[in-house]
């Protein structure tokens, strides 16, 4: 295994950065998941340290080693494709087999490497099947199989759960993640799936319009989300994004909605609306974060209820406040039909202030 | 190998019994295809019978068909006991293999190329159709004052570059026919199956070369283990329809030699002609059909069944 840089990386296609000036330093044994919407550049970039696809400029180092100009089989990595991409007219054996064979390895090394591989992955008694004769879950398997016998430095994966129906798919999820921690691997993991990667990477990449937004572990993405794209994308549901105006009230600082209600900012909070660029700022909160009560409540800012969506152990409540719209989660005994009268309650230390010009988040110092 | 339990029962039901009850149950069905059997009567099933009545009869002196004399399997006999008959197979079947066998490694070869992308590549591709779109007769023609022995483009160029000291006879010389032959037989079928595995390329999945790639093959591995087993449902129909067109040529072989010199180019359907029209021998040439009609049929029923067994083991497209 290897760690891995990218640095700069820059891909230009017909004048327009499908990656702009990405940066990343993957450890060794880390698992990092891309994530972002369609479009974003995650598997533009997983191509470029693939070596599939030709850089416009930057670095990109495996292990040591400047890779820019190395031919993708050179460079160590194994791949997992979103289709699986398995030889269909060869069997299990051979398509585990093959990139053992184009390296010229004896043919009892082939044999014990293949064997191991189908014994790690439980697939030993698919061997001697063809592909299309496997259900998707397996022909994943066998995928996943093919990368793990090189035994590659990095493992790159592109969305290799996708095409799986949603059981399967949070079952193949755990099994990848058993992989890594098993094999101690470095995994480049590209999904648009937030879910998929908060749950299986020690790292996020958030990505959006070429751009790298936000570097860090889930938890740390998730807490402190540096913009709103990052904060909106990353958590589910979406964290609601209110804009609303700052403005002072008998010398204390608030944010002032739409329908003329105000909200009274903590001492911290209002270092931070202090920041901005100007008086426009919009409120972030997770739906977990904001306490609902259906009679007035000092503090609590009047709203009436949108939408009721009851799960079973959580009921989502919808509501309208300044144009947007607003997210809380109570528990399914808390009677609330819609067009109900309501009251949010924010909890200032859990809240998320960003600029309205800008969109980044605003900090305190 | 799995073996499907299904199969077994699905056959032993299939009595010949069922199949006339089945058979009487649609038989409305049969009424709405019976204005097309009509016509496939007439027009196939008659000429077939007629050929097959000919075939044992010789033409009578005043070529008058309906005097002509019943001689049983006298027709079969000459025809197999004379060598020009084993002749004339041996040429179509040289004439088949090998000009079915080039235009395809030809098409796929060209195929390939115009696959990538490159500037003018739109312009070469029409380039290349156009053997394949011209006049056959005028095609032929053309090579014939090509491969002149006095007059033609070949031989001068040959001449003036010293390979030769004076122009080759391509289709006058028993040995050089045939090859000469075939080669403009080549030339006007390649672009058929480039055509053909140009389309076929196209479906070749880009993930699956892009795997290849990351599992350390080159050029020609990802050709020979993602694109070319991808190709074998396109390429198994395309050399079929070559095959089948090559045992039928008469056009570029009757109007280049006619056959000649000495039969070394005749095929089949050129000698069958020359029997029928030149010579007037209609038992014999309906006798010469009906052997080729057995041997294409028998040739083409283990293909459909080869065909039928590539498709189940998933190689076609």
């Amino acid at each position: 295994m290897a760690h891995v840089v990218l640095k700069n990386l820059i891909k230009t296609y017909g004048g327009y950065n499908a990656v702009n000036d990405v940066s990343l330093t993957i450890n060794d044994g880390e698992f990092v998941a891309l994530v972002g919407p369609s479009g974003c550049g995650k598997t533009t970039t997983l191509n470029l340290v693939a070596g599939l696809t030709s850089l416009t400029s930057g670095e990109i180092l495996i292990g040591e080693r400047l890779v820019n100009d190395v031919d993708p089989k050179n460079r160590d990595i194994a791949m997992v494709f979103q289709n699986y991409a398995l030889y269909p007219q060869k069997t299990v054996y051979a398509n585990l087999a093959f990139p053992l064979q184009m390296r010229k390895l004896p043919r009892d090394e082939i044999d014990r490497k293949v064997k191991q591989a189908a014994q790690m992955l439980d697939m030993t008694h698919l061997l001697e099947r063809k592909p299309r004769e496997l259900s998707g879950g397996q022909q994943q398997r066998v995928a996943l199989g093919r990368a793990l016998v090189r035994d590659p430095a990095v493992f790159l994966m592109d969305e290799p759960l996708s095409n799986l129906d949603a059981k399967l798919r949070v079952q193949m999820r755990s099994e990848i993640k058993r992989f890594h921690q098993d094999l101690k691997a470095t995994i480049i993991y590209v999904t648009h799936d937030q879910l998929e990667a908060v749950t299986m990477a020690d790292k996020l990449a958030v990505m959006s319009g070429g751009n790298l937004q936000q570097y860090d572990s889930p938890a740390k993405v998730f807490a402190n989300p540096v913009n709103m794209f990052v904060a909106s994308f990353i958590g589910s549901p979406a964290m609601s994004l209110v804009p609303l105006t700052a403005s002072t009230v008998d010398g204390r600082a608030v944010l002032a909605g739409a329908e003329g209600w105000t909200l009274a900012l903590s001492p911290l909070n209002a270092r931070k609306v202090q920041r901005a660029t100007s008086s426009k700022v919009v409120l972030g909160a997770r739906h977990s974060t904001i306490k609902l009560t259906t009679s007035a409540v000092p503090g609590a800012i009047p709203a009436k209820a949108y939408t009721v969506e009851p799960t079973g152990d959580v009921t989502f409540v919808q509501a309208m406040l300044s144009g947007a719209i607003v997210n809380i989660s109570v528990p399914p005994d808390v009677a609330v039909e819609a067009d109900q009268p309501i009251w949010l309650a924010f909890d200032q230390d859990r809240m998320h202030l960003f600029d309205g010009a800008t969109e980044l988040a605003l900090k305190a110092d | 190998m799995t073996i499907r339990p299904t199969e077994v029962p699905a056959r032993a039901t299939a009595r010949p019994a069922g199949v006339f009850r089945r058979a009487w149950i649609h038989r409305a069905d049969y009424l709405y295809v019976l204005p097309a059997i009509v016509v496939m009567l007439i027009v196939i099933a008659y000429p077939v019978y007629y050929t097959i009545e000919l075939s044992f009869y010789n033409t009578p002196p005043s070529l008058q068909l309906r005097d002509k004399i019943f001689v049983g399997f006298d027709n079969y006999a000459i025809i197999l006991g004379s060598d020009v008959f084993w002749q004339v197979t041996l040429n179509t079947f040289i004439w088949t293999i090998v000009s079915t066998g080039c235009a395809y490694i030809l098409g796929l070869g060209c195929a390939l190329c115009l696959h990538r992308a490159f500037p003018g590549r739109a312009v070469m591709r029409a380039i290349l159709i156009i053997p394949w779109v011209i006049s056959a007769v005028a095609a032929a023609y053309i090579w014939k004052w090509i491969y002149h022995s006095n007059f033609g483009v070949i031989g001068a160029l040959l001449v003036e570059l010293g390979f030769a000291g004076r122009p080759p006879n391509f289709i006058d010389s028993v040995n050089s026919v045939l090859p000469s032959l075939i080669v403009v037989n080549v030339w006007r079928e390649f672009p058929f199956a480039m055509i053909m595995l140009a389309a076929g390329l196209q479906t070749v999945p880009d993930q699956l070369l892009r795997a290849a790639k990351v599992d350390g093959a080159g050029a020609w591995h990802s050709f020979w283990h993602v694109t070319f087993p991808h190709l074998r449902g396109v390429s198994i129909a395309t050399i079929l329809l070559l095959a089948v067109a090559n045992f039928n040529s008469f056009i570029v072989t009757w109007i280049m030699t006619g056959g000649g010199p000495a039969n070394a180019s005749h095929i089949w359907i050129t000698h069958i002609y020359e029997i029928a029209f030149g010579r007037q021998r209609w038992g014999i040439a309906a006798a010469y059909s009906v052997i080729l009609f057995l041997i294409v049929m028998s040739l083409g029923y283990f293909y459909v069944r080869g065909l039928g067994g590539a498709e189940k083991e998933g190689g076609a497209s």
